[in-house]
């Protein structure tokens, strides 16, 4: 039997559109959550994708059905979602958007009514509903038709205008070219760098959901804008994940930086207007603790993953909270990871600095991260895990998620893929052989943990 | 708590109670079954105007796009206009989604051959084994197609129809017609059609659109409003439509409404005026069809109770007009299907041609009384029962195309099993309503003694 491609968890459903990603598992799934929600307004988006028709679809129906309230944003990034459902008081949301998966996914995000998406907690409470199947249906009278929110937009504008130097921005008149992935921020975030003077140099702006790209803001995808950035003579360059959630940046002379750089690049804004501590995962760089220092200021990780890097966010009272996957909220006021937002904080950290991008990328420490993923039965995984942190255990181990060691300028992950059966090895350093030790050495434990099992 | 039973899947269709038993789920499990049977091409989706419309919609589009069909959305359109709307541009076929007489708790998907027809039984059947199997040919998202919108189906519709009549003709007459629109799919595009053949309109007045819609079967007792406009307009008639607009119930000149087979019987005679030929029309309707085409010289061909049914028998005897006595006339050259708007049109057409009121053009014809009556019985009853009766009538002359009939000269009886209850159908026509009555009374007496 095939694997079916389908992941049911914290962070929502997402599959291969096909026989994984069904129709009728949205219709569950919307049920399920208009049950959660009791009826109150629903505000869903969706990314461009064609398959995202079919289950915008099968999501106003499910919810319909159980008497809620819909308000449609149409196409729609998932930042403007989680701002609508703030600004109507909505109890919830959706967004049918496969992410920064490549096109043949689909996936469907759970907002909860404060804007972000469903905590552990929360998520929990909406698969209970989902299993328990018994799904709070309205009766022919108390359905309601579909709503629109006009002028949402304008005022997502408007707000994520409060929180920025506007007037240093329009001062420097910038160029900025960016890639928008065929997704769904071309035409709002065309507006709003208009709004910010910013002459705007675009690349796969229509939202026509076939992407040019693989949709991630990684460095490998990133050439194009990066070339534009460098003929047009722009002033740094950007690219926007299909839903507009994750943000990668380019410099003026065309180099793609790592998505590991947006969130110390965006906590420069931050932390200089509002101090405080940022929260990242386990597996970000280290980058973001020596820009914090530098601000008198702490950086507290936790499990990776939007919706806990949020939550963990909220609990602390941070005012930044992001992940290297160019993943960015401004807390505590925005809840819900805003490449928009954090691209305004990047100009205008460039626009009160007068420094170049690529200077204040250098400002940065130089540190080399290395990946590595090994294919390791699920069977075993927690059991090279639990070898590796006794292995350890003089190294007193962060095991919050997986095994996190952390020496004074590097630091080494080892845990088990939320979605695939691997292994994920992740470890930073000054140097890269010292990166590279890192991971051959966990890689190597590992191997000879599973030695002798695999295939059995 | 849910009803037992609520839901009813079955050769007409699928129906069921919102917020019971027609949930998306079902309706999507459905839809991508029905794509699946159609192939993957253009299915057309229309509504009537219950509150629930929107909320199946969207769970069929789900369902259709699922198995690479490309759904085109054509609104709130009454049934006859989106059948005629499938041909017009091709679609491998259409879901109606409207509970037709059914109160407003009650939807339903009436699914639509890409011949313009609701599915026959045996495809019916075809379709819900693809249903029950659950495995449907689902595409990747590189092969998924987009929703299309197509608001043009009852404008299309409306100019076949007048297209069909003498247009001059009526609009010489400037006929005064009252309307009760109940707020259905058929409401809008019935005035359209009527001032098109310049003709005065009155409605009954409408409360809220949506809400107060009452979904109500067009019977004689429901026109009391229509035939008190009638009588205080002084309008030439009355005509009201069943919610879906495949039906019509008509007022003569006095505000009488006639009886449930006027509009087939009105109809057949017209266009047998204007070509002869053979008629079909199922068991149970009006003898009166018979005497009009006998006048002309045309014979009368029996069908199964069913609008499927009846147009097959067209299609097999080569009949152009026919129907059911439940006000669904058929011209199958304008629109093979009941329609409403066809029947109105004609119907016009006869009083402008013919200088007859209303109830001249009905009086032509001899009139009988029609007696119906239901006999809740349970499934495994019903063959023995019309057993019985055909025993109790043994050398009189039969009709055992649906149920028994039983006639003579100037009167029939008719037992049937309904299609969609535990009931057999009783009917009887004679030349008088005690008559006719005798006859019921006596098969009742027949099937359950002393009830």
């Amino acid at each position: 039997m095939a694997v079916r491609e389908l992941k049911i968890g914290a962070s929502g459903v997402r599959g291969v559109v096909g026989d994984a990603l069904t129709p009728e598992l949205i219709v569950n799934f919307a049920c399920a959550f208009g049950t959660w929600c009791g009826a109150g307004p629903v505000v869903i988006g969706r990314d461009p994708r064609r398959s995202s028709t079919a289950f915008r679809a099968a999501v106003v129906s499910g919810l319909l059905s159980t008497g809620c309230r819909v308000i449609d944003l149409g196409v729609g990034a998932s930042p403007l979602i989680s701002f609508a459902i703030r600004e109507l008081g909505a109890a919830g949301g959706i967004a049918v958007t496969g992410s920064h998966n490549d096109a043949s996914w689909n996936a469907l995000k759970f907002f909860g009514p404060d804007g972000a998406l469903l905590n552990a907690a929360k998520n929990e409470e909406l698969l209970d509903v989902y299993h328990g199947a018994g799904f709070a249906f309205a009766p022919w009278d108390r359905l309601q038709p579909v709503e629109a929110a006009p002028g949402i937009e304008d005022r997502y504008l408007a707000h994520l205008a409060a929180g920025i130097d506007v007037d240093a921005i329009r001062d420097r008149r910038f160029r900025v070219a960016v890639d928008f992935t065929n997704g769904a921020c071309g035409a709002v975030a065309s507006r709003f760098l208009e709004s910010l003077q910013c002459t705007l140099l675009p690349v796969n702006a229509e939202p026509t959901g076939e992407f040019a790209h693989p949709p991630a803001p990684t460095p490998a995808n990133m050439r194009q804008v990066a070339a534009l950035a460098k003929c047009f003579d722009a002033d740094l360059g950007a690219a926007l994940n299909v839903d507009g959630d994750r943000i990668g940046f380019v410099t003026a002379d065309g180099a793609a930086l790592s998505e590991e750089y947006s969130l110390p690049l965006s906590a420069m804004a931050r932390l200089r207007r509002r101090p405080g501590t940022v929260v990242t995962s386990f597996s970000t760089s280290g980058m973001v603790e020596a820009l914090a220092r530098a601000h008198g200021q702490r950086v507290i990780r936790g499990p990776v993953g939007e919706s806990q890097v949020v939550d963990l966010g909220l609990a602390e009272g941070a005012v930044l909270a992001g992940e290297g996957s160019g993943g960015i909220a401004v807390l505590p006021g925005d809840v819900a990871y805003d490449g928009l937002l954090a691209l305004a904080l990047v100009l205008e950290e460039v626009a009160t600095s007068g420094r170049s991008l690529a200077d204040l990328a250098s400002s940065l420490p130089n540190l080399v991260m290395r990946k590595r993923e090994l294919p390791c039965p699920p069977n075993l995984v927690y059991k090279v895990i639990e070898r590796f942190r006794r292995h350890h255990a003089k190294d007193s181990p962060d095991c919050t998620d997986g095994v996190r060691l952390e020496w004074d300028d590097s630091w080494l992950h080892v845990r088990a893929s939320g979605t695939e059966p691997l292994l994920r090895i992740i470890a930073e350093a000054p140097d890269r052989e010292r990166a590279e030790a890192l991971v051959d050495d966990a890689a190597v434990f590992a191997r000879r943990t599973t030695f002798g099992h695999e295939g059995s | 708590m849910a009803q037992p039973l609520s839901l009813k899947i079955g050769p007409s269709g699928v129906r069921g109670i919102v917020g019971e038993s027609l949930t998306p789920q079902l309706v999507t499990s459905f839809a991508a079954a029905f794509g699946t049977y159609c192939g993957a091409g253009p299915i057309l989706i229309g509504t009537d105007t219950r509150p629930s419309g929107e909320m199946v919609k969207q769970a069929a589009i789900a369902g259709l796009l699922s198995v690479g069909c490309t759904p085109v959305d054509v609104g709130v359109v009454p049934v006859p206009a989106l059948m005629f709307h499938v041909r017009a541009v091709g679609a491998f076929g259409a879901i109606s989604v409207s509970g037709s007489h059914g109160s407003p708790e009650w939807n339903a998907l009436r699914f639509i051959d890409s011949d313009g027809l609701a599915l026959r039984v045996n495809q019916a059947a075809e379709l819900t084994d693809l249903y029950h199997q659950g495995v449907y040919p689902r595409v990747g998202a590189l092969e998924m197609s987009d929703v299309r919108a197509d608001m043009t189906s009852t404008a299309r519709h409306l100019e076949a129809v007048t297209r069909a009549v003498d247009v001059e003709r009526i609009r010489g007459k400037a006929f005064a017609v009252a309307i009760d629109p109940k707020g259905g799919a058929a409401a809008l595009p019935a005035r359209q059609l009527l001032e098109s053949l310049g003709c005065r309109v009155v409605a009954v007045p409408q409360v809220d659109r949506a809400r107060a819609f009452t979904g109500a079967e067009p019977d004689e007792a429901d026109l009391a409003a229509l035939s008190a406009l009638v009588r205080t307009s002084g309008a030439d008639l009355g005509f009201a439509q069943d919610v879906d607009g495949d039906r019509l119930s008509i007022v003569d000149e006095h505000g009488t409404a006639l009886d449930m087979d006027a509009a087939v019987v009105l109809v057949v005679q017209r266009w047998l005026d204007r070509r002869t030929g053979p008629v079909v029309v199922n068991v149970a309707t009006s003898r009166m069809v018979d005497d009009v085409a006998a006048r002309r010289g045309c014979p009368v061909h029996r069908s199964r109770v069913g609008e499927a049914y009846v147009i097959e028998a067209m299609k097999e005897h080569g009949a152009e007009v026919g129907g059911e006595g439940n006000g669904g006339a058929v011209v199958a050259p304008v629109n093979p299907c009941r329609d409403s708007f066809v029947a109105m049109a004609v119907i016009l057409e006869s009083m402008a041609v013919s200088g007859h009121t209303l109830g001249g053009l009905f009086g032509q014809a001899p009139r009988y009384a029609m007696v119906r009556e239901r006999l809740v019985c349970s499934a495994r009853d019903i063959a023995p029962s019309l057993r019985l009766i055909r025993n109790a009538f043994r050398g009189e002359r039969m009709d055992l195309t649906d149920g028994v009939k039983v006639m003579w000269p100037d009167r029939w009886l008719l037992a049937r099993p309904s299609a969609t209850e535990p009931v057999i159908r009783l009917a009887a026509e004679a030349p008088a309503e005690s008559q006719a009555r005798s006859l019921v009374h006596g098969l009742l007496e027949l099937l359950s003694p002393g009830a």
